[in-house]
């Protein structure tokens, strides 16, 4: 179960790497925290997994989506 | 043993994409990136010695290890504050040179020093 | 050039197989079981709190815990001044303050609809959200949770009240002032209950009011208590000055 979490978590991150729209980026990269925080759960870490979660899922994507609209969807 | 070794292919992307890429945004994410799998290794690794949550009670001789969750909770919020900061400075330097790019950023820079 | 570059890039990779190799493959090391042995054991009769995560970084290492509060109060105060500086390079400090909090720039046919679900599904789930990181926040010592996770939660709930009301100029005025005055209250009470505890007992971090009879459980709940209001105030208050901006 943990393996395949961690290869899903690695699509995601080369995902969020070269694609071209940074939204996507952005959401590929809540989407790593959020599986991150159910790999936290499945090893007895549900101190770690509510951080993670609304740090990962909530504050991040704000800071990001903040960014993006100051500046630039699109990347170089 | 083959969850590390996914550990370290998403640290080497990580750090990959940190050195190397162009777009000082996408070193930002490569950034977060980094921390996540280095939160999960600590988390995993703790975990090997016993599986039942860090409370006291009768499971107390088999539960995983507390200390790296101590430890894993304060980064993650270290992590967050190190993001909105190199964002905030990104928004800055876009006020200036109006693009990604950190080569066109640099060369820019000290032209007009 | 395009060789010396390639040779460059397949060097950095070999350095970081064998760093991640180094760093992440296990060697039959067992994995140290002293920590976990003597706080199964002393835990509880040591701190009160039957979560030893909170434990841990409440009691045996408050120390780190403050470090860590100054770290972040430095990279609040250092994002907001710097969004500061942005909005003045950005805009034209003759026209009008107002403050806009949507999300959404472009003016396509379904921003209005998507604007007014944001707004409703958003203002009715602030709310409980607000309640559960405060639930967290104050169960920390026997239940997960404690004073960073809450902190984080109540920062959502924040977020998710600001974006289900956005045209109100005078709630985020308000909020801003009442938010970095909790802010600094909580961090000077914090180093106050820290500093208290050499004048009575000699010891930096340990209860103050233990001759009188309070039990450490509840200088935990207080520990608790102010680190999640610190945390959740400063986190909401840095996402309040990004998103909030003057409208040309």
């Amino acid at each position: 179960m943990t393996e395949m979490l961690l290869v899903l978590i690695i699509v995601l991150a080369v995902f969020s790497l070269i694609s071209r729209d940074l939204i996507h980026s952005v959401i590929a990269l809540s989407a790593i925290s959020l599986l991150s925080a159910l790999i936290f759960t499945l090893h007895w870490a549900f101190d770690v997994a509510i951080t993670e979660a609304a740090v990962g899922a909530g504050v991040t994507t704000i800071i990001f989506v903040w960014a993006l609209k100051h500046t630039s969807r699109k990347d170089i | 043993m083959i969850r590390y070794i996914l550990l370290g292919i998403l640290f080497i992307i990580g750090m990959y994409a940190l050195i190397f890429h162009r777009s000082v945004i996408k070193k930002v994410i490569a950034l977060g990136i980094v921390n996540t799998s280095v939160v999960l290794l600590f988390i995993i690794s703790g975990s090997s010695i016993g599986d039942a949550p860090a409370f006291t009670g009768e499971q107390g001789a088999r539960m995983v290890d507390p200390m790296v969750q101590a430890l894993m909770l304060t980064a993650i919020v270290i992590g967050v504050c190190i993001t909105s900061f190199s964002l905030a400075l990104i928004v800055h330097l876009w006020g200036r040179f109006e693009t990604f790019d950190i080569d066109t950023i640099e060369k820019r820079g000290d032209d007009e020093s | 050039m395009k060789m010396k570059t390639a040779a460059v890039h397949v060097i950095v990779i070999f350095a970081l197989v064998l760093l991640a190799g180094c760093l992440f493959i296990p060697d039959d090391t067992p994995w140290p079981t002293d920590v976990r042995t003597r706080l199964v054991s002393d835990g509880e009769k040591d701190t009160g709190a039957k979560n030893l995560v909170s434990a841990i970084y409440l009691a045996y290492r408050a120390f780190d815990t403050l470090g860590e509060t100054i770290v972040l109060i430095v990279a609040i105060i250092g994002t907001m001044s710097v969004v500061e500086s942005v909005k003045k390079i950005s805009d034209d400090p003759t026209t009008a303050v107002t403050y806009d909090f949507s999300l959404v720039k472009e003016k396509r046919s379904s921003h209005k609809l998507r604007t007014h679900l944001l707004e409703v599904v958003t203002g009715k789930i602030g709310p409980v959200v607000l309640l559960f990181g405060f639930y967290v926040m104050g169960q920390g010592h026997i239940s997960p949770g404690g004073g960073f996770q809450g902190g984080t939660i109540i920062a959502s709930g924040i977020m998710l009240f600001i974006l289900g009301n956005p045209y109100s100029k005078v709630t985020e005025m308000r909020q801003n002032k009442i938010l970095s005055t909790i802010e600094a209250s909580a961090f000077v009470l914090f180093i106050l209950v820290s500093l208290l505890s050499i004048l009575t007992s000699g010891i930096f971090f340990s209860n103050p009011l233990e001759a009188a009879g309070v039990k450490y459980e509840y200088y935990i709940i207080a520990l608790n208590a102010l680190i999640g209001l610190k945390v959740g105030s400063g986190i909401s208050l840095m996402c309040i000055a990004m998103m909030s901006r003057r409208r040309t």
